[in-house]
């Protein structure tokens, strides 16, 4: 056990986070894949987790959604207890999350896409049965012109290129406006130039719609770029938190990517 | 639009350009709920216009029925992406019920029809919240072990009159069954294309392509899948209730039809799965073929039926409608330019909005 780096930052107020997990622990039979985990995250902060393969960063990924629940510990969104809640309950509550294989409806259109992700709001029969009205249509233009898809919004989503449905899936979480967004490797896969676009979209969201954002990522330039503060997993331990250049200047993280223990 | 010369390429193209094909459909789209009102208006009229009960009016009421049941069938199958090879128990169930309650219960019609209705439903709420934690072949196969559960039960029992069945003498006329049927259709019809554009609608065809994700979003997938096949249980319940006096006789082979299971599966996916019109369009087109065949080439209908399956699987893989709307949309994505090929406007755009 880690304690030695696992006790509060210091400049964090815990009970104000947006996210915080306490001592989350996910063990797959003899394997501890997290363990004992506290991260504090807060309204506004983009933060980055890094971690040589098999760290177990989508598996606290998962634990945080509730598609995995936590064998020990506790998982605060908002200041709530949501370790027990279902996944699609932790979602609602304000979780936006983004997988690691692009996830967007194939066979649906660019625009349903986009308007699925904008009602999840409520799951009253009212506003279930209701047809989309114009300003949400208008909403759905605005954000496809900003990620650069205008005149796709008829388009079946599965015929877009990858990148683009990167892009679309970030669209739709910009369309569903998230207390807190969950994005695993954002960068894996796409183009350069896209990168330096997608880099650009999450500043603004950050800055603009003041999103909190909470990312997995294994481009290093891409992650020190844009992170306020990075915590890094190695077999499952948290061993370092703080800012980029912090990381970037810690033994324990550099041994632990150069597979030193 | 700089792609205007691509389009010149390809015989079909010349002859059925995409564009026509775009404006066709989005016209359909657009006129949708007129479009319904005239074809239920011509189909209702067509009686009174001389169609007189007999062998036209059973074959254009079975039409009626079989889009029914590849509508009810799609609703699940096509739009939520669980492919049930049972649906027909909810056929036998709603076929038994009328049968039963007119027959030994002494119901008018109309009470027994709305009775059995209801229990298709119940029984598709059951068995939903059972086999629905299932996807892709478990379900087919688990919706298919329902069926045939069901069959050998109403062979079993005594009310169901056994493996003999029950005949049923007192049934209303040609013109009833022909207007009731073409009702329910009507109803369904109105009801999945309502239903496809709200949002209830939406995350079923989300949870056909990645439930996972769905869940993530934050939908109660199993809330959603539930309700549509309460729905299909429904409609198809009461296509099974007007069929038993209908056909004036029910036996489980009939109510618990495996072979009618497959054909109206086959009958969703050739009209476009996932489609309003591609069910009913695709159960109107393939019972004429098989009428046809009945009438010309008896005992090849079923040869007919595969191989008709076969070439349209392979040659549109989306059916009719599905293929219709591919070709038709194809060159949007190019026109408005994919993004890999125009990287470099992509940049100077980008930078244009800061």
């Amino acid at each position: 056990m880690s304690k030695a780096t696992s006790g509060p930052a210091p400049d964090t107020d815990s009970g104000r986070a947006v996210l915080r997990t306490d001592g989350v622990t996910k063990r797959f039979g003899g394997l501890t894949a997290v363990d004992d985990v506290d991260i504090a995250i807060h309204s506004g902060e983009i933060i980055g987790l890094i971690g040589p393969n098999g760290a177990g960063k989508s598996t606290l990924f998962n634990c945080i959604t509730g598609a995995l629940t936590p064998d020990e510990g506790r998982v605060y969104l908002q200041g709530e207890d949501v370790t027990d809640w279902p996944e699609h309950k932790i979602a609602r509550a304000g979780l936006g999350r983004m997988f690691q294989e692009t996830r967007i409806f194939g066979d649906m259109t660019v625009r349903k896409n986009l308007l699925l992700a904008a009602q999840e709001g409520g799951a009253d029969v009212s506003s279930l049965m209701r047809r989309p009205d114009s300003s949400l249509l208008a909403r759905t233009d605005e954000l496809l012109d900003y990620v650069d898809l205008g005149g796709l919004a008829e388009t079946r989503a599965g015929r877009m290129s990858f990148g683009q449905q990167k892009l679309l899936e970030f669209a739709m979480e910009l369309m569903s406006e998230p207390e807190i967004l969950l994005m695993d490797e954002p960068a894996g896969g796409i183009n350069p130039s896209m990168l330096g676009n997608l880099i650009d979209y999450i500043r603004n969201a950050n800055e603009e719609q003041e999103s909190t954002i909470f990312l997995i990522e294994h481009n290093m330039d891409f992650v020190m770029d844009i992170a306020d503060r990075i915590y890094v997993l190695a077999h499952g331990e948290r061993i370092a938190e703080g800012t980029p250049e912090e990381i970037q200047n810690d033994q324990r993280v550099l041994d632990a990517y150069l597979g030193r223990e | 639009m700089s792609t205007s010369d691509e389009e010149s390429r390809g015989v079909l193209r010349s002859v059925l350009p995409p564009e026509q094909v775009d404006r066709f459909l989005s016209t359909c789209d657009a006129y949708g709920w007129q479009l319904l009102a005239i074809s239920t208006l011509a189909a209702a009229a067509l009686p009174l216009l001389g169609l007189e009960a007999g062998y036209r009016m059973t074959v254009f009421t079975e039409m009626f029925l079989f889009a029914i049941l590849a509508l009810s069938w799609d609703l699940v199958g096509g739009q939520t992406g669980y492919p049930s090879f049972g649906n027909m128990a909810f056929f036998g169930i709603g076929a038994y019920a009328t049968a039963i309650l007119t027959k030994d219960f002494a119901l008018s019609f109309p009470v027994a029809f709305l009775l059995a209705g209801l229990l298709a439903v119940t029984f598709a709420a059951v068995i939903g919240v059972i086999v629905l934690r299932l996807r892709g072949h478990y379900f087919a196969i688990a919706t298919l072990g329902v069926l045939l559960a069901a069959q050998q039960i109403s062979r079993n029992l005594d009310i169901t009159g056994g493996a003999s069945g029950k005949i049923l003498l007192q049934t209303p006329s040609g013109e009833t069954f022909y207007y009731l049927f073409l009702g329910v259709l009507v109803v369904e019809m109105a009801l999945v294309y309502y239903l496809s554009g709200t949002r209830f609608g939406f995350v079923l065809n989300a949870i056909r392509d990645d439930e996972e994700k769905a869940t993530a979003m934050g939908f109660n997938t199993t809330y959603y899948k539930t309700a549509a096949w309460m729905l299909a249980g429904l409609f198809t319940g009461f296509a099974g209730a007007a069929y038993s006096l209908f056909n004036t006789f029910i036996d489980p082979q009939t109510a618990y039809n495996g072979a009618w299971n497959v054909e109206l599966i086959a009958m969703a996916l050739l009209g476009g799965s996932g489609t309003v019109a591609g069910p009913v369009l695709g159960a109107f087109g393939l019972h004429t073929i098989i009428e046809i065949v009945e009438t010309y080439a008896v005992g090849w209908q079923l040869v007919l039926l595969g191989g008709a399956v076969i070439i349209t699987v392979i040659g549109f893989p989306n059916g009719v409608v599905g293929t219709l709307s591919e070709y038709a949309s194809q060159m949007d994505y190019y026109k408005h330019g994919g993004m890999a090929a125009t990287d470099t406007d992509d940049g100077s755009e980008v930078s244009a909005d800061e």
